[in-house]
This record gives C-alpha cells, structure tokens and sequence, in this order.
C-alpha cells in the first residue's frame, strides 16, 4: 500500500497521475482496473484505461478538461451499484471515481436542506442527521452503499418514493463540471423553482451524460411523528394486486406498498436477513404508512380491511422498530439475496398503471415459462414499479441470452400496456434498444440533440441512455480486438 | 441473431477449469464466488474500501478478482497479491451480504495459492517465517519467548532501552508494539501441567476443555485464569488438554494452510475426548470452528472438523447459554464494548458478552458507534501491513467514547492494538477481557464475603 512510483510508458496515465497527486490516486494495472469492469449490471465488462480518485471539484475539472483536450473517452462512477451498467466504461473509458469526494459540507436544519458531496453515501446522511428528527427521503435499496452523486445521475428511486417522490423531487442545487471542464453551478441558493428552464431536472437522471455533479444541495425533511408498517400474505396473486389497487383507491397515499412473489420469498428466506416468511405464498405485501399521528390508526385499519377483503391468509402489525427493521431489511436486501438461489441474476424496472398489475405479472409468468428461466418479482407496487428479476446462470451456454431476451420481453410488456421501460434503475447500456419500445426515431434524435449541447464531442459516458445507429460497427470492431486478443 | 445476442457473445460466459491460473489443489471454491451478484452491499461493511476508495480492495472486487485469476484472465502475481493480502480479514462483508458470500473462505484460499506460487521472502518472509513455523506451533518456544519478555520487562532492561533510545532502531510500528507489552505472567498450561481436571466449585454440571491458546496464554494469562475461575464458580469441570496447539488462524490468514492443517489434525486429536471446547481468543475460536474449510478435499478429516467444530463455543456464548451467577459485589465503573471482529462477524456472538456486562452491579454501559468495525489487529495484519492497519485503529479510536474507564472485548488480538490505539492517542482507558470483569466482580464479592 506504501505510495509507488507510477510505473507505466502511457503518458496520459502519467499526467492523469500529476494532476490528481501521483500513485495512491490512480490505478492502471491490469489486475486493478478489472475491479472496476462492470457495476451492478454484469452482462457486460470492459476495462477502463485508468482509473482517477480526485479530491475536489477542482481537480475533477482538471481531468474532464484533460480528457477533452486529449479526446480520451471518460466518465464518472460512485460506488458503482447501478444495475442498468451506466458506470461500465464500454470505450475504455478514464474512470473518474467520486468516492474519495464523500464529506457531508454543511446541514441547515432551518431551511430543511444538507449540501453534500457526489460520493457522500445516501445512507449515511439520514444517519447523520438522524438525531436532531431529520432525515432524506430517497431511499434505494443500496442506500446502504450507494452514493448520492450515483442517484442524482440516475434518478434513483426507492420503497419510499411513491409518496415522498424521486431524487428530482430533492435536489435543490448542483454544481456541475461540463464535458469541457468549465464549471457550473445551478439552482444557486438552493431556491425551488427558479425562472427559466429547469435545468436541474435536465442534469438529474441524465445518467452521467451531460456533466459530472461534485456538489449536490439536497432537501431534508423532517421524520414522520408516527409510522405503522404492516405486511399481508396472499394465497395468489390477483388477490394481493387487487390488494394494492383497493389501498390507492381508499384514498390512502402510504409511504411505501411493496410486493413480492413466491420466487422472491424463497430467495429472501434463503439468504443472510430471513423473517419467516410462509414459503407455500403466493404474495406477500409490505405496506407502510406514516405521517402526524391522528389517522394513522385508522388508515391501519383501513387496510387490514382491504385486505381481508381480498382473501389475505395473515396479516399483521410491526410491534416495534425491531420488528420493522427486520422486515426491511428482508425486502431491502433481496437482489442480493437471489444469489443464494440463483448463480446470476438480470433485474428489469418496468413500470405500468398499478390497475394492469395482475394481467402484466401473467405475461411475466408466461415469459417466464417460454424461456424455461425463473423469474422472481420484487417491486414497488404502490407506483406500479415492477422489478422482474430473471434468473440465469451465465456459466451454461447461452443461458445470458435467454436471460436477456426474458428481460427485454418483460419490458415490452410493460410498454403494451402503456406503461414505461424504466422507473429508477436508468436506461444505461442494458434498455437503449428497448427506448425504441416507448419513443420513435425523432423523440430519440430530439434528446441527443439536447446531449449534443452540453457533450459535443461525446466523450463524457458515450454509447449510453440511447439506442445508436453506428453500434454494428462497434461491436464489430470489439469483436475483432477480443479475437485478436484471445489468438 | 439480434444486436443484443451479438454483443453478449462476445463475454465470455463459462468458467472451464483448464484455464483456471490457479496450479495447486485447494484452491478457490467456485461455489463461493458463484453466490455473488456483484451487488456491491458489501462496500461500506469494509475497511479498507473505506480508506482507499479503491474497489479492488472491496469484498466484491476482490472475489471478482480471485474469480477472474480461476477463469484465466489474470495470473497470481504481486498486483493481484495486493488486494488479496490487504484485507483484513474482518468478516464484516460475511455480515453485510445478503447472498451469505463466504468471502473470508474465497481470501484465505486464494492466499494459499499466492503463497505456494510466490513465497514470502526478505524480512517480511524471515520475521513471518519465524513466528508461523519457528515459534507458535511450539508451546515451550513461546513459552521461553514468553520469559525472555518477562526478563525484559523485570530485569530493568525494558527501562533501559526505552530510556537510551535504543528503541529507536526498531520500525515504528514495532516501537509502538513494545510499549503496550502487557505484564507477563505465568502460562495456565504450565500452571496446570500436572492437574487432569480443574474441579467445579460445588456441585459439577459440565465438563469442558479449554484451549488456552498461544499468544493468549503467554501475554494474558490471566485472562486465561479469569476464564478458569468463571467456569468452574459456574459448575464446570475444566480440562486442559497438553498436547493442544496453536489453532492455527494466523497461518492460514497468511496462507500456509499446510501448517494450518497440521495444527488442525493435532488440535482435534487433542480435545477428541472433550463434548465442549470453550475459548476466549475470538480468532481462535472463529478459526477452530473453520476447520471443515481447511479439509475440503479429505473428506475422512473434514467429517472429523464437523464434529469437531461443533463442539467450539466462545466462553462469552457459553456462560451466557448454560446459565450463570449474578455478582453481588459493585464494580462502579463506565465501559465502553469492542465487538470482535471474529467474535460478532465470525461467530455471530454480539449480545451475550453486553448482557453479561450489563449483569454486572455498578458496571455502565457506553455506546461505541461502529462498534463492530475491526481495529486494525486482524491476527499479525498489524506486523504485515502496518500503514493501514494504523489507519484502521485511527478511524476506530475516534469512536471511543471520551468518558469511558475501559474498553471491554473477547480478543487477545484486538486488546493489544486497542492498547496500541490508547497509548498512541493520548486517552486513558484501561483493555479488559469481558470474562475478566466478569471474575473481578466475583472476586470483590468474596472478599467483601471474607471481610464480614
């Protein structure tokens, strides 16, 4: 670990090296660089060229500006927990990584919002300001992990998301080095809704394409006065879907309504944060609710009747916060948790109106059957938010391959009935074909108009977020270099 | 084919053996590595990502990387011995992964491989060697290293080279290391070389047998007799089986896992007549516990470590579950609880040594934040790698609470740079062994008894 020289002929990777501080802020070998191949997304793995720890904006705008001076493809990664492969630098990128950028700058309580740096973990601001009875709302099931500039170039959503909203709903300010290296900031002050375009809105979810975020201004909102949580198990289905749509339609908005099928069940209760789970259900509805503290009580009882309306098998009440805790941490950590049933696993994040859940899991089902793969479902029901995850074992030919097509047709699915390809998981390299699901040729050339502007030369993350014309000769060309470098 | 199936063929997506860079037997299990998903939960649990950033030095980088040295992409060299060796062996992505990934099983493996392939050599090589092969498995080397010491510290000598600056041709960390020797004292196994049985104090309920453990014995040894004393006020017999041995954690974490199967044999040999063997060493207990995972490819020994393994118990977890008596005297103090690395993640014993802490009159518990984040000791991780595990020890001293007497856990490793950590930071706290509060208490009490 002691600081080594930096041993290398490739002088890029020798002034990279300078302007970040020398050996202990970039990797270049080989055997490093292949930890950063793929992120949550593993269907597919290059190596980067190098890969850049800065320490502040300032370096981070020396490197974009270098890297564009020197048309050396780059982009940014956080904790590289993305699961649609936005972080995978597919043209050797030079990897600009945001972790060492983790430090929480300031928290203002009076005027509700925290101004964090891009690599500062979701999690650990909640538990920051966790004491003084605040807390951020956006909660990916990788909180735990991920990090706040990964979700605001993703969009990141989460269980609590369906009343609370996305990332989008909160950020109040960003500074952001553009694709030449100049600086900017927006949503200055942190002031909602400010005059002309929303540009904030453009940036967040633009999935890394159109800057690199180094300081992000987010809203904290003050915890709830009470929360109830409350999960139901269903014979099948239908029932437990129906559940879902009586709940909305009561008028009830809970923070979270999750759902999740008997493939998922067994993967959670098979793996590291089991809670018993009956494994013969067919469904099993995670349902919370919060807010002051007159009504909870009644909305609890609101839906334990919507429930047994619908045939629940149980239903039951979190008795204390460590209850609670155990209950989400089974639902939170269930991706992982497929690879205790599953070598390889590939998640979709469709989304659909909550009334067509039960015809769209029946495709799923069917999908499913065609393919001769399991495919376990775990999603926010609450916003229709379906995520299918297709289970596979990459080490049997041409397993991936049905894995993929399985996923794509979930999408498709979901496109026919009016939903949409994603919800908060980020187009990426995995759904760019599928973006052909839900806009036409124009829509899609309208938006990399708009990337044009701010990424002219299409360096900064290129291949991804949008099918491309050119990609025949692209792989084509990969194909040849992986041939050449087997032989 | 479609754009999308062109692409992915392009990925290799088998794992064939015959490309596999890893020469030996033994080597990384793929059905290990196969339970990862590359989900990346695992991240924030480890230390060493959380000081470099670096994924390769991140549970799921480096399984990624033992996996990619078995599919042939890469070769066992000094860049993958890096992260390989960097880890500290802490057990908390085990805790964090929601797969079960047992990748403390993939690093130790994959160590035994970078070390048949590459040995250790220079200093590093001799001062490892020495200890490993020349020192721990041999009771009266250790024994008379063990007085050498204790000649150190009572002829003066320890005085004089502290005071001429002698101590200053030492390496740094070395220097730190010395001035928290513990006081030594006589080893138990020697104490009791002679006694079959160390009787229950009244009536008998069980009879186990304790490993004492090598550096255990020899720099606390009376921890080893706070044990003792707690078992047998308890109703338990307690044997001490001779010929015992090290148990063999600090080889296999350096990668001589022949050696580590070795002390393995000879250790189930040795307590092959015992239905309960107790320890206080967490890594020794997490290691005993392990052995099936030496034996993987000898299936005759590997029925006997699970048998034998199943008979391990830490003597925190024990007490806690065979029952035990409240002390009556008050102990008056504020402490603050350290969770073994391989205590809570190796062994998932994380409530009992609290409960029994907090069974204690007078004793007041303090709340440590990241109370199970290792401290940097992680066997001879400290000797091998003194820059980050002195990073490591920083980031966990400054969880210590301020206004705490002492700093109890269930770890001879951790209690020696946790000593390390309170004398290089200026802070007061005294590092007690959990089971030695607990036979402080019941001391007090009988000596008030005998006072009335």
């Amino acid at each position: 670990m002691a600081s080594k020289q930096i041993k290398t002929n490739d002088k890029h990777v020798k002034n990279l090296a300078n302007i970040v501080g020398g050996s202990r802020s970039i990797l270049y070998h080989k055997e490093d660089l292949l930890a950063y191949d793929s992120d949550g997304f593993t269907l597919h793995r290059h190596l980067p060229k190098a890969v850049v720890f800065p320490k502040d904006t300032q370096e981070v705008a020396k490197l974009v500006k270098y890297c564009s001076d020197n048309q050396l493809p780059f982009l940014a990664r956080g904790a590289g927990t993305g699961l649609s492969g936005g972080a995978i630098p597919m043209n050797g990128e030079v990897i600009i990584s945001m972790v060492r950028m983790k430090r929480l700058l300031s928290v203002n309580l009076e005027n509700r919002r925290a101004v964090v740096e891009p690599g500062f973990v979701n999690l650990k601001l909640t538990n920051s300001i966790s004491d003084k009875g605040y807390y951020y709302a956006p909660d990916p099931s990788s909180q735990y992990c991920c990090t706040i500039g990964g979700n605001v170039a993703e969009n990141a959503g989460g269980a609590h998301c369906l009343k609370y909203g996305v990332t989008t709903n909160h950020i109040l300010g960003l500074e952001v080095v553009l694709p030449n290296g100049e600086i900017i900031e927006i949503g200055e002050n942190g002031i909602p809704d400010a005059p002309g375009y929303d540009l904030l809105g453009l940036i967040t979810g633009s999935e890394g394409t159109l800057g690199i975020v180094t300081k992000i201004t987010v809203r904290i909102l003050k915890n709830p006065e009470a929360k109830q949580t409350v999960l139901a198990y269903f014979d099948n289905v239908t029932d437990g879907s129906q559940a879902v749509s009586d709940i909305i339609s009561a008028g009830i908005v809970p923070a979270a309504l999750e759902m999740m099928d008997k493939t998922a069940i067994e993967g959670v209760e098979a793996a590291a944060f089991p809670v018993g789970h009956p494994k013969d259900i067919e469904a099993v509805l995670l349902i919370e609710v919060d807010g002051i503290s007159a009504g909870i009580a009644e909305q609890i009882n609101q839906i334990l009747e919507v429930c047994n309306n619908r045939n629940v098998r149980e239903v039951k009440v979190a008795q204390d916060e460590l209850e609670r805790g155990r209950w989400w941490a089974n639902r939170k950590t269930g991706f992982g948790a497929m690879g205790a049933i599953s070598a390889d696993y590939l998640v979709q994040d469709g989304v659909i109106p909550r009334s067509k859940l039960p015809q769209v899991l029946n495709r799923i089902n069917q999908i499913s059957e065609e393919a001769g793969l399991r495919i376990a479902n775990i999603f926010h029901a609450g916003d229709g938010n379906l995520h299918p995850l297709v289970l596979f074992d990459a080490r049997i030919p041409g397993e991936s391959e049905k894995a993929l097509a399985a996923g794509s047709a979930c999408l498709q699915a979901c496109a026919d009935v009016g939903g949409t390809i994603t919800g908060e998981h980020g187009v990426g390299i995995e759904k760019r074909e599928e973006m052909r699901f839900v806009f036409t040729d124009e829509e899609i050339n309208a938006q990399t108009d708009i990337r044009e502007v701010f990424n002219p030369n299409n360096l900064l993350n290129a291949g991804k977020l949008f099918p491309m014309p050119g990609r025949c000769v692209e792989i084509k060309k990969e194909l040849k270099e992986k041939e050449a470098a087997i032989s | 084919m479609s754009l999308k199936e062109m692409a992915l063929k392009q990925d290799p997506s088998c794992t064939t053996n015959s490309l596999s860079n890893y020469l030996w037997s033994d080597a990384p299990d793929e059905n290990k590595w196969a339970d990862c998903v590359h989900c990346g939960m695992c991240l924030e649990s480890c230390p060493t990502y959380e000081l470099t950033g670096q994924e390769q030095h991140s549970p799921r980088g480096r399984v990624h990387l033992i996996k990619s040295v078995a599919e042939g992409k890469l070769e066992v060299n000094e860049q993958f011995m890096d992260p390989v060796f960097a880890c500290l062996d802490c057990r908390a992505c085990t805790t964090a992964c929601p797969a079960d990934v047992d990748v403390g099983g993939l690093i130790e493996e994959a160590r035994g491989q970078i070390r048949q392939a590459m040995p250790l050599t220079g200093w590093k090589g001799s001062v490892s060697k020495l200890f490993l092969q020349g020192i721990f498995p041999h009771q009266n080397r250790l024994n008379s290293m063990g007085s050498l010491l204790k000649f150190y510290q009572k002829s003066g000598m320890q005085k004089v080279v502290r005071k001429t600056k002698l101590i200053n041709v030492m390496p740094q960390h070395l220097v730190e290391m010395e001035a928290i020797m513990p006081e030594i004292k006589e080893p138990l196994r020697k104490k009791y070389k002679n006694e079959k049985v160390i009787k229950a104090k009244g009536e008998t309920k069980n009879e186990v047998s304790l490993l004492t453990g090598c550096v255990m014995d020899v720099m606390f040894s009376d921890i080893n007799e706070s044990t003792v004393n707690v078992l047998t006020r308890n109703g338990n017999d307690v044997s001490i089986p001779q010929n015992q041995t090290c148990c063999g954690a600090l080889h296999v974490h350096a990668g001589d896992r022949e050696t580590g199967r070795k002390l393995a044999k000879q250790n189930m040999e040795a307590f092959k007549d015992s239905d309960k063997v107790i320890t206080n060493a967490a890594g020794c207990g997490c290691a005993l516990k392990e052995y099936p995972e030496l034996f993987r490819e000898d299936p005759e020994w590997h029925e006997k470590a699970e048998e034998f393994s199943a008979k391990v118990e830490d003597i925190s977890k024990y007490i806690h579950d065979t029952g035990y008596e409240k002390p009556k005297a008050e102990l008056n103090t504020r402490i603050t609880y350290h969770d073994a690395c391989h205590l809570a993640h190796g062994q998932g014993v994380r409530q009992e040594p609290r409960d029994i802490l907090l069974d204690i009159p007078g004793v007041e518990m303090v709340h440590m934040p990241n109370a199970d984040r290792c401290c940097g000791s992680a066997g001879i991780y400290n000797i091998t790698n003194p820059e980050m595990a002195g990073d490591v020890l920083e980031s966990k001293m400054q969880n210590v609470p301020d206004d705490v007497e002492m700093i109890s856990m269930g770890n001879p490793g951790c209690m020696l740079q946790m000593a390390m950590g309170v004398e290089k930071y200026g802070r007061n706290q005294k590092i007690v062994h959990t089971i030695q509060l607990l036979d402080w208490a019941y001391q007090k009490e009988d000596q008030l008894k005998g006072g009335e």
